[in-house]
């Protein structure tokens, strides 16, 4: 059985019985490999489920690499377990939108709605839309531009690709530290005023802090 | 006997903010509004709920021997000596660190559920394995934070961990408040704290050097010492839970001649 080391990925998702620790258990015994990542598609897993899942690979005498999915809420919940995690971003058929600004690509874009607390981390591969706030503590990243429709009081970091135009903006921005491409810069001190959402860039080989204007950024 | 027992959690992620003390006090409080109530210490590698009100030498099993059968879940229960309604149930012995699992925690809290209106669960601190065990069984949370940096970042991320195992309600309740250094911007604001958490507040418990007096001595204050100005924070906290309105203190008011505010209040409300 431990022949193998290369990773082996497992999609838990049992579209036809929608028990996943049974549907597992069944997959685990007809591996050879005992690398493992998860898929867990479009499930919803509370800390609890993932012990659980956990403990069911290492029964079988497994390990558990990374996890990936398309739920948020389970790339939340792996990640603050510890373990390393992809989003996958579901293709919503983007033909509709048909928009010119060709650095736009809303199947790209991961979008998150509720207050991401301190340790937590959200990752995308393309742009992040958060509707709520980023507590001291939480880091959120992207290859893309990050938006959030709250306050960023935490650590984000856009084009952590390598992107140095991508922009990140809040509402209210007072990070702990700002990151672009390979650029790092802390956070103001000052409390900024009400009401006046405000985007980061790089200008200049420099992160600078401008108003937000809706119409001269790329989204 | 009790159908629509409330099982909460007590917890804060950093240690030292007061989970034990609260857990001490409303357990007093609520099983003296004639409320059968249990507090469980999950905390058994460091246990001391136990000292806190005064039962430490009345321990004889605890809900391991329970869970092995070794003894009935009624050999284990320590009854309070003053106030007849508490029971407490030590989780496990500090010798004994790992046998715990999720599952037993669930067992027996579905055995208290049987015999008692409330059971309090005290967590250990941090956010591991002594947290998620304590957690696993419980329904709602409350969680404790000081006005301190340190303290609200720590409870920030027990409540992420609480929401992703959809625990809810979870309460806040703002230990250690001193009304003269809140008045003089030398602490977080009661406003910089939920700003932050984002939780709806069940009470504000003041500092009050009465605290550990009656740590050492093993009596809770809600026990004894009503007047003090902790301990009545610690009852409209019970009472609130129970579904009361009572308004909060305000701490700007507290701060303007603190005695005069004080001796209202001891005239206004409680017993």
């Amino acid at each position: 059985m431990n022949s193998n080391s290369e990773k082996i990925m497992i999609n838990i998702t049992d579209h036809k019985y929608k028990n996943w620790r049974l549907y597992l258990k069944n997959k685990l015994k007809k591996i050879n490999s005992n690398n493992i990542e998860i898929d867990c598609d479009n499930l919803e897993l509370s800390c609890t489920d993932i012990i659980e899942l956990i403990a069911i690979v290492n029964e079988n005498n497994c390990r558990i690499i990374s996890f990936c999915s398309t739920s948020s809420k389970t790339i939340i919940t792996t990640q603050s377990l510890g373990y390393k995690s992809h989003f996958i971003v579901e293709d919503h058929s983007s033909k509709t939108l048909n928009i010119n600004n060709k650095d736009f690509h809303p199947s790209k874009t991961l979008f998150h709605q509720g207050t991401l607390r301190s340790g937590e981390y959200l990752d995308s591969p393309g742009n992040l839309l958060i509707l709520g706030d980023v507590n001291p503590g939480a880091i959120v990243s992207a290859e893309g531009n990050i938006m959030i429709w709250g306050r960023l009081l935490g650590i984000a970091h856009a084009g952590s690709k390598g992107n140095s135009k991508a922009t990140i903006s809040a509402i209210q921005l007072r990070p702990v530290q700002l990151r672009i491409s390979n650029k790092v810069a802390r956070g103001p001190k000052e409390k900024p005023q009400d009401g006046m959402a405000e985007q980061a860039k790089i200008d200049s080989e420099k992160i600078i802090i401008l108003p937000f204007e809706p119409s001269s950024s790329k989204i | 006997m009790a159908t629509d027992t409330r099982v909460i959690l007590i917890c804060s992620g950093k240690g030292g903010v007061g989970k034990t003390t609260l857990t001490a006090n409303l357990g007093i409080s609520l099983a003296r509004q004639g409320l059968a109530t249990a507090v469980l210490d999950a905390d058994f590698g460091l246990r001391n709920l136990d000292l806190l009100l005064g039962l430490e030498n009345r321990i004889v099993y605890t809900a391991q021997e329970v869970l092995e059968e070794e003894c009935r879940l009624d050999q284990a229960l320590v009854k309070h000596k003053q106030e007849s309604n508490l029971s407490l149930l030590p989780a496990g012995n500090p010798r004994m660190l790992d046998w715990i699992k999720p599952d037993d925690m669930k067992k027996i809290v579905n055995m208290l559920k049987d015999q008692f209106n409330y059971v309090l669960i005290d967590c250990p601190a941090g956010v591991e394995d002594g947290f998620k065990n304590a957690m696993a069984a419980a329904q709602e949370a409350i969680v404790v934070t000081n006005p301190e940096v340190s303290a609200v970042r720590d409870a920030d991320r027990v409540i992420g961990l609480l929401n992703t195992n959809s625990i809810k309600p979870v309460k806040l309740v703002l230990n250690r408040v001193r009304p003269k250094m809140m008045a003089n911007q030398e602490m977080l604001s009661i406003d910089d704290v939920t700003d932050i958490l984002a939780l709806p507040l069940l009470g504000l418990v003041l500092e009050d050097e009465q605290v550990i007096v009656s740590t050492n001595r093993g009596e809770p204050l809600t026990l004894n010492s009503l007047n003090s100005p902790a301990a009545k924070c610690y009852s409209n906290i019970a009472k609130r839970l129970q579904g009361e309105d009572i308004p909060f203190i305000d701490p700007a008011e507290e701060n303007s001649g603190f005695a005069a505010k004080f001796r209202k209040l001891m005239q206004t409300k409680i017993f």
